[in-house]
């Protein structure tokens, strides 16, 4: 796990201690450089115990928001998956924790800062979407505090009995992730966050998804479903729809355009929008930067069956942003289309030629695996392990900047 | 949308028998004409041996049919409350939780569930060269 998953003294500037001889975990840790403002290693004769504290203890934080039910634990298998290795809920921990740990990754769920449990929320006729629902001031502490390389403790919300259930040990990770409802609502938390994604669901198709995972449920009915989803949309337009306008990256599902008239929700339209002018994330286009592309990838090199695949790639501005664009409407059904499709992408931030196709058909039983939510959720994450690895090399090279000092 | 309702699989599966009683051909309303959620399922039951989504656990399962009915109350009162609202947001995240809880079912594994706890028996020793 994380190699600074030990200690911090408050005196320290953002760095923890591990002395080498206590390694019970068995194998080869990093030594880890202490750098703090006040340079208390110099002082005496301290420097046997090795204090050294690394660009990594720094926690890369990442934001994602998403109505529930719209995929956001999909996005997350995918991501965890690109900078490998499985993510698990804690062993040995609550069985109903929300929270995921890999490696490299822990990915926290925001429901768990709810200030108000399932009861406290029918009294206070308040739904889950309501910022007064959800503490804040706890959420800003704790990602913070893990930002900080700083272990907390934090509340776990069980979705199955609706109450708050006692605090569940987080070690600070490499990378943070925080899903939720509102990572981007308090402009403490946004600016913690070195990027953000939110994921749009247009109307039609959060419908057409919510029928499907909930016809099959006994009690759930066409109309129940859909005035579930009319009595949260108040809440949801003035709460969390709102934070689109500060995501980095924001993946819009629509219906499709290529099949006149379809409501089933099966083949989409979905639109990567990226912001420009960022620094450490340099935005995916087709054939030539800042141009206005439409392409069909299907005619005579590639055949595709219906209703085939559709590109499209302009920069645009979104909500007073620069940003560019990158749309696929359609779907894939052979690997080939997919490699095919690959070659013709730039700035995707793989390692080695075929990374994308190869991650989509590592979880091709995933949904989405074979349009565009799929592949943008895996371009994404790829985008994120680029800006990860930036920011480290970025940390490291100023922690040896000041060491030569 | 092409998952068997929970009805026809689970009366296959001989759980609670009262579920076979409600009234699914609501389905068959509006745009979804499902064609198995008809009159035939009484005559065809004993036939019925329907590869189907997983079932939810039933405690879930049954705190979603509450929360819909309780959702259904409050808003007959007065749809536009707070109190409505916190009633339906209540059956939409029980209805994530069933289908997490469904998901959770159909991935798991025994045999990797037990070599998760227990990777040194001889059954979960693997070799790698």
């Amino acid at each position: 796990m994380a190699t600074c998953a030990v200690y911090t003294t408050p005196s320290l500037h953002s760095c923890s201690i591990t002395s080498p001889a206590k390694n019970s975990l068995g194998f080869h840790q990093r030594k880890v450089i202490f750098f703090t403002s006040r340079r208390i290693t110099k002082r005496g004769g301290r420097s046997t115990s090795e204090v050294t504290c690394s660009a990594e203890a720094k926690t890369v934080v990442i934001g994602l928001a998403a109505d529930s039910g719209c995929g956001k634990s999909t996005f997350m298998r995918r991501l965890t998956s690109v900078f490998g290795g499985a993510a698990e809920p804690p062993k040995g921990g609550n069985p109903d924790s929300n929270t995921l740990i890999s490696d490299t990754t822990t990915v926290i769920c925001l429901d768990d800062y709810h200030s108000l449990d399932r009861t406290g929320r029918k009294e206070n006729g308040v739904t889950a979407l309501d910022p007064r629902a959800n503490n804040f001031d706890l959420m800003y502490d704790q990602v913070k505090a893990l930002k900080d390389g700083v272990a907390v403790d934090k509340p776990i919300y069980n979705h199955v009995t609706g109450l708050l259930d006692p605090p569940e040990l987080i070690r600070p990770p490499k990378i943070l992730v925080i899903e939720g409802l509102h990572p981007m609502f308090d402009p403490r938390v946004r600016e913690l966050l070195d990027f953000s994604i939110y994921l749009d669901i247009s109307d039609e198709v959060k419908f057409a998804w919510k029928i499907q995972r909930d016809m099959a449920e006994r009690g759930h009915s066409l109309e129940s479903i859909k005035a579930s989803i009319e009595a949260r949309k108040p809440d949801f337009d003035a709460y969390i729809d709102p934070q689109k306008q500060h995501a980095d990256a924001v993946i819009e599902v629509l219906p499709t355009q290529l099949i006149p008239g379809d409501n089933e929700g099966k083949v989409l339209r979905v639109r990567l929008i990226m912001k420009e002018g960022l620094k450490h994330f340099s935005p995916v286009y087709l054939f030539d930067e800042g141009s206005t592309i439409s392409w069909i990838p299907c005619g005579r090199k590639l055949t595709c069956s219906y209703p085939g695949i559709k590109f499209a790639y302009a920069p645009d501005t979104y909500y007073s942003n620069e940003v560019s664009v990158l749309e696929m409407d359609g779907q894939f059904d052979r690997l080939d289309e997919l490699i095919y499709v690959e070659s013709h992408l730039s700035n995707l931030s793989t390692k080695f030629y075929g990374e994308v196709t190869q991650q989509m058909l590592k979880h091709s039983d995933f949904p989405g695996s074979n349009n565009g939510t799929g592949l943008f959720q895996t371009i994404v994450g790829l985008k994120i392990r680029d800006l990860y690895e930036q920011i480290v090399a970025e940390r490291a090279a100023a922690v040896a900047e000041a060491a030569k000092v | 949308m092409a998952t068997a309702p929970a009805g026809v699989s689970t009366s296959a599966r001989g759980v609670v028998s009262s579920k076979a009683e409600l009234s699914k051909p609501q389905l068959s309303k509006g745009m979804l004409r499902l064609p198995w959620a008809s009159r035939r399922r009484a005559s065809s039951r004993r036939l019925v041996l329907v590869a189907s989504s997983p079932s939810t656990p039933p405690n879930i399962s049954e705190k979603v049919v509450e929360s819909i009915k309780k959702a259904e109350e409050t808003c007959a009162e007065d749809a536009a409350s707070g109190e409505c609202a916190a009633a339906w947001d209540e059956v939409e995240e029980l209805s994530a939780a069933a289908s997490h809880a469904r998901d959770k079912i159909k991935a798991s594994d025994p045999l990797e569930e037990y070599c998760k706890d227990n990777p040194e028996t001889d059954e979960c020793r693997t070799y790698e060269d």
